[in-house]
């Protein structure tokens, strides 16, 4: 395992080579002050830590130093010299990235032999480098184009062109996802660094050596994971590219939009590049405290399902019960109708995963006011105890980026890699760097890194709850100073699922008194949708059974496409009506189809599984007829006769504002509390519980289609048989 | 021909630029509007556009109003001059239909205000 | 032979001599061959085009002359990028120092290479008039650089040059500078009609109106603008300018301030 050596390495070298990590600071770690030395970068003097690289010095102050293999969250490498600078009294120029800095030192980050040093390097770069720019698709933000301009020669020695050629290296097939063009690779093992360190799959690395040195994989074998597309964005050359956006357009004529992630519950953050009115990619946003700079494959990949199977015009079911298109005022006027006309008591409004919280206030607040209380989500949380009043007991109240400082992590019920896979790359990076310890409850599944598995029964939980268990995890968690434990929202639904909760809040309630670090908190309820939290803060009932069993005779299904209401559900004379964006299961059982907005047509608040609300911008115009969410419901709430009172977006937003503060506090965290006021009310729940914990995600072909956007997307399609056919292939 | 004479004109009032007081940069504009008055009927002539004369005639003057307000004398001498412009890109019918109908706007529609009618528009 | 020799032992400095050298003048170039010849060492400087220090005394010494010349015209001579010579004068000095510099045995700047405009619109005087011109009898350039507001006139350099006409037309038509005596004065580049001047930086990007043919009125129509959402986010950071701090641009050096003792005139 990569475990050992690399703490080692770490030890060797500089301590700050993670530097979120050592910018968070807890209460109870003391921290040595180490003195300062003072270094000259370009005659500017600089105080910095020993064991501080050159580079790292010197962004300092500012100084950026060329480099192409060094990356600040892989670990060092050294071996593309793009970063020589000249130090003085050393005879020849040092690398910047891996030479640390020694009291007094006097960097020159321009001098002449620094110049001259990084021509040379860029010379013997661009040897064995293809001239194929205007075919390549990494030009325009190609690390290798930049710095040949900013620091290469302006001139060429290169002649041979006709007599021995240049270095040529097979491509590689590694999956739906990633184009390989192996030639144009520079040997920097970015993507090397990121699959064993990060990613956690050990099947990238070099073969050969000096010019026959290649990047691959050995054996034919796809480069499968769940954090793979971000080695398209680490690959300084175009040796890497997203193979569906291949030669689809230029990174100048994009236009690129700031916007959140809805397609996990974490909200990473991204950027859409959009042209012509068309989404044609999606990449991270740096944001420290969700994702970093990384992105998952089904956020990153998942884009292409926006243009399919959308819902471009209001429908209607027509005399032989065929949806018809119709316009806007005739399935406003029907919709409305039905609504009005329906008892009260027989009105049900659903939200699914991909509702924002404007839609979800401005529903809440029509459906109240025709009379109604029945707001429900699609996905299920115990309402016994405290039930949803207290946010804490249905949040991650650790925050993601807190993971990485945790000693033990207690997974219950929850397949981490596949529900977050950025919260699974957090608990790795914790369990690489800071030697951090994880213990799952629930099915053995792969998490990329070493656990303790402790059982599936759900029992276990209660044991170590009530802490009768004589399993040395139990030991582990008492002792630990920051433990951590998440309990997957899946395991809710069932009947246990109250005194499972219970269980789990006692348990990490338990542990969180006895804590030296009373900031710090232990108790993490993991949320599978985007939609959810803010849900629940607007005040939805989670969960639509009982709801259902009452016999609605008006369903209004916000995007409510996981197939949990059914026409078998329901009464036969009950009017279903459908907003949203898909064609899917919810449009499939409508009356009345409303055309909605994505997430990248729509200015949107989302609230992560943190309780961090976040919002989306308008990238694209929605497709055809489509209108934002939150119009749609107030338009219809006009029709009905019980207009909504907000017009623009920023009266809705005062509106969320009045129902929660934390839902319009963009980009911030409230703390939470009242953890004692939930474990008392929970304590009357804490019944025998018997069942095995499962969950729904096992395999990596599991994750890929979990929602309307990703079932839609052709790439989620091939990425689900890539993985298929790679169980079938003898590697 | 005309054309050219206003050119002249034109020329000799660039000449010194700067009226020195206020009567100097009023006796211009009024030459200008009246410069515009007598090209009246030939706008009517050569251009085929559905107004008549004295909707032309009150659309200079509309236009001629708007900058009523305009004291410094150094702004009233530049719009002098960009009015001379104008009326020679009219004299020599480098203006087309197009150019001389856009002082009327006949093509713009009110947005909608309310609500209902911008959501079914489609426009904020 | 000799030239595998000097590929080895001085290839940035052969291939940088072939590059600069058709910049200089013949008596400029054959000072530097001497040189060479005397001092036939390593080259240790990276290849990218190194400023020519014999070029470099001659335009400081033009510069120089220039201002000695016309010391109540030129309020100052200033070398930008390392080697471009520029001389800053107030509007009124626009016609006779070009005429000086056009006229000058020495200077011959016969060509008027291009006039540019400069919008800053937080100087009193918001407007830099930017006169190119080319000597072609030395192969040499120089830059006259005069400012002005939006109604105060500059006069015509058309008397002077020329080619000054349309590039003055231009001026007028893009930021609104009024050019005094210029013969024919008029827009060059925006539709008749125009209203505004789209170089000023308080016009936006996108312009105020939309022009489009409307088959009901058969005839084309001019409307306000309506941005789609494609077209409503700029991109305004520029995408090449990736290091800063390496673009190693010589800031610009002032070779002579005659008005310097004299009371500011800006």
């Amino acid at each position: 395992m990569l475990r050992q050596p690399l703490t080692r390495a770490l030890a060797l070298s500089s301590p700050s080579r993670v530097a979120p990590l050592a910018a968070r600071r807890f209460a109870d770690q003391v921290q040595a002050q180490p003195d300062k030395v003072e270094v000259f970068i370009d005659d500017k003097p600089v105080y910095v830590p020993p064991g501080t690289t050159v580079l790292q010095a010197a962004a300092e102050v500012g100084v950026e130093i060329p480099r192409f293999c060094y990356h600040e969250r892989l670990a060092v490498a050294g071996n593309c010299r793009m970063c020589l600078v000249e130090v003085e009294k050393s005879p020849k120029p040092v690398a910047a990235c891996a030479m640390p800095v020694m009291k007094g030192m006097r960097v020159k980050t321009n001098s002449d032999l620094t110049r001259k040093a990084r021509e040379g390097v860029m010379e013997f770069l661009l040897v064995n480098h293809p001239l194929d720019c205007p075919i390549c698709d990494q030009g325009g933000e190609c690390d290798l184009q930049d710095q040949s301009m900013a620091f290469g020669s302006d001139r060429s020695r290169f002649t041979d062109i006709h007599f021995s050629g240049k270095r040529a290296v097979e491509d590689k097939d590694v999956g739906p996802l990633i184009k390989t063009i192996m030639t144009r690779c520079i040997h920097c093992t970015r993507c090397i660094r990121f699959a064993s360190e990060v990613a956690g799959i050990d099947d990238l690395g070099t073969t050969g050596r000096g010019t026959d040195m290649q990047v691959g994989t050995y054996v034919e074998k796809m480069f499968l994971s769940e954090l793979s597309g971000n080695v398209i964005d680490l690959c300084p050359v175009g040796a890497l590219t997203s193979k569906p956006y291949s030669f689809a357009a230029r990174p100048w004529e994009t236009r690129r939009i700031d916007s959140v992630d809805v397609l996990d519950p974490l909200g990473s953050n991204i950027v859409v590049a959009t042209r012509t009115n068309e989404v044609l990619r999606i990449l991270p946003r740096t944001n420290e405290e969700i994702n970093e700079e990384w992105l998952s494959d089904k956020s990153r990949f998942a884009c292409d399902g926006l243009k399919r199977q959308r819902l471009v015009t209001p429908m209607v079911k027509d005399s032989r019960g065929n949806l018809t298109p119709v316009e806007w005022e005739d399935a406003i006027v029907a919709a409305a109708r039905a609504l009005r006309d329906c008892p009260s008591d027989k009105l049900l409004a659903v939200a699914g995963d991909l509702a924002d919280a404007e839609s979800l206030v401005a529903l809440k607040d029509f459906v109240n006011r025709l009379g109604s209380e029945n707001t429900c989500t699609e996905q299920f949380f115990p309402a016994e105890g405290s039930g949803t009043d207290l946010r804490s007991s249905y949040l991650l109240n650790t925050k993601i980026a807190n993971v990485e400082g945790a000693d033990f992590v207690l997974l219950i019920g929850t397949n981490v890699r596949f529900e977050a896979p950025l919260l699974n790359a957090r608990i790795r990076k914790a369990f690489i760097h800071k030697e951090t310890d994880v213990a799952l409850i629930g099915p053995k599944v792969d998490l990329t890194y070493d656990y303790t598995h402790v059982g599936d029964s759900a029992s276990l939980v209660k044991d170590l709850a009530t802490g009768t268990s004589s399993n040395e995890i139990l030991k582990r968690l008492e002792s630990a100073k920051r433990p951590v434990v998440i309990l997957g929202a899946d395991q809710l639904k069932t009947e246990e699922g109250a005194a499972l909760l219970a269980y789990t809040q006692e348990l990490a309630l338990r542990l969180q008194d006895n804590l030296q670090d009373k900031e710090w908190k232990v108790l993490n309820v993991l949320q599978r949708t985007a939609s959810q939290v803010a849900a629940l803060d607007i005040g939805y009932r989670p969960g639509v059974g009982a709801a259902l069993a009452a016999g609605p005779r008006v369903v209004y299904l916000l995007g409510a496409d996981s197939g949990i209401v059914t026409r078998e559900a329901l009464p036969k004379d009950a009017v279903v009506i459908y907003q949203g964006h898909h064609g899917d299961a919810g449009a499939s059982i409508a009356d009345i189809v409303l055309p909605g907005a994505a997430y990248t047509e729509k200015r949107a608040t989302y609230v992560n599984a943190e309780g961090r609300a976040q919002q989306t911008l308008v990238a694209v115009t929605p497709p055809g007829l489509a209108r934002e969410d939150w119009k749609i419901i107030r338009a219809l709430s006009e029709v009905a006769g019980a207009g909504l009172p907000y017009d623009t977006l920023d009266e809705v937003r005062e509106r969320l504002n009045q129902v929660s503060p934390a839902l319009v506090a963009y980009g911030d965290v409230q703390p939470n509390n009242y953890f004692a006021q939930a474990r008392a009310l929970a304590k009357s729940l804490q019944k025998p519980v018997s069942g095995k914990l499962d969950v729904q995600l096992k395999q990596l072909e599991d994750y890929f289609m979990t929602d309307a956007i990703s079932r839609a997307s052709p790439t989620m399609a091939k990425c689900v048989q890539a993985v298929l056919k790679q169980k079938t292939a003898p590697y | 021909m005309a054309g050219r004479e206003t050119m002249k004109t034109t020329c000799r009032v660039v000449k010194p630029l700067m009226s020195t007081d206020f009567c100097e940069a009023r006796r211009r504009a009024i030459g200008l509007y009246r410069a515009f008055y007598r090209y009246i009927p030939y706008i009517h002539k050569y251009f085929d556009i559905p107004k008549s004369e004295s909707q032309i005639r009150s659309k200079i003057r509309e236009q001629f109003y708007k900058n009523a307000c305009v004291t410094d004398i150094r702004i009233i001498d530049i719009l002098v001059m960009k009015g001379y412009m104008e009326l020679q890109e009219i004299k020599y019918s480098w203006q087309q239909k197009g150019h001389v109908m856009a002082n009327w706007k006949p093509t713009i529609e009110p947005r909608p205000t309310d609500f209902i009618s911008k959501f079914l528009n489609g426009k904020d | 032979m000799s030239l595998f020799f000097n590929r080895t032992f001085g290839a940035g400095k052969f291939l940088g001599r072939i590059i600069l050298s058709n910049k200089k003048s013949p008596i400029v170039q054959r000072l530097a061959t001497k040189t060479d010849q005397a001092t036939a060492q390593v080259e240790t400087r990276p290849t990218v085009a190194k400023i020519d220090p014999i070029q470099k005394t001659h335009l400081i010494d033009f510069g120089k002359y220039i201002a000695e010349c016309m010391p109540k015209y030129v309020q100052k001579v200033q070398l930008t990028a390392g080697n471009e010579l520029e001389v800053l004068v107030p509007p009124e000095a626009v016609i006779p120092v070009l005429q000086f510099l056009k006229d000058h045995h020495s200077g011959q700047f016969a060509n008027l290479v291009d006039i540019a405009g400069m919008d800053v619109p937080s100087r009193p005087n918001r407007f830099e008039i930017i006169y190119n011109l080319l000597s072609l009898r030395y192969n040499a350039r120089i830059r006259v650089k005069t400012y002005t507001d939006e109604l105060t006139p500059v006069d015509s350099a058309c008397d002077v040059f020329k080619a000054a006409n349309w590039y003055e037309r231009e001026i007028w038509d893009m930021y609104g500078v009024f050019f005094a005596n210029h013969p024919d004065l008029r827009r060059i580049l925006t539709d008749y009609g125009f209203e505004g001047h789209p170089f000023r930086k308080d016009f936006p990007l996108s312009g105020y109106v939309e022009v489009r043919y409307d088959d009901e009125q058969k005839r084309v129509v001019v409307e306000p603008l309506e941005l789609a959402q494609e077209f409503r986010r700029f991109e305004l950071s520029a995408p090449w300018e990736q290091f800063p701090n390496f673009r190693g641009n010589p800031a610009t050096e002032e070779v002579t301030n005659p008005s310097e003792d004299k009371p500011k005139q800006e």
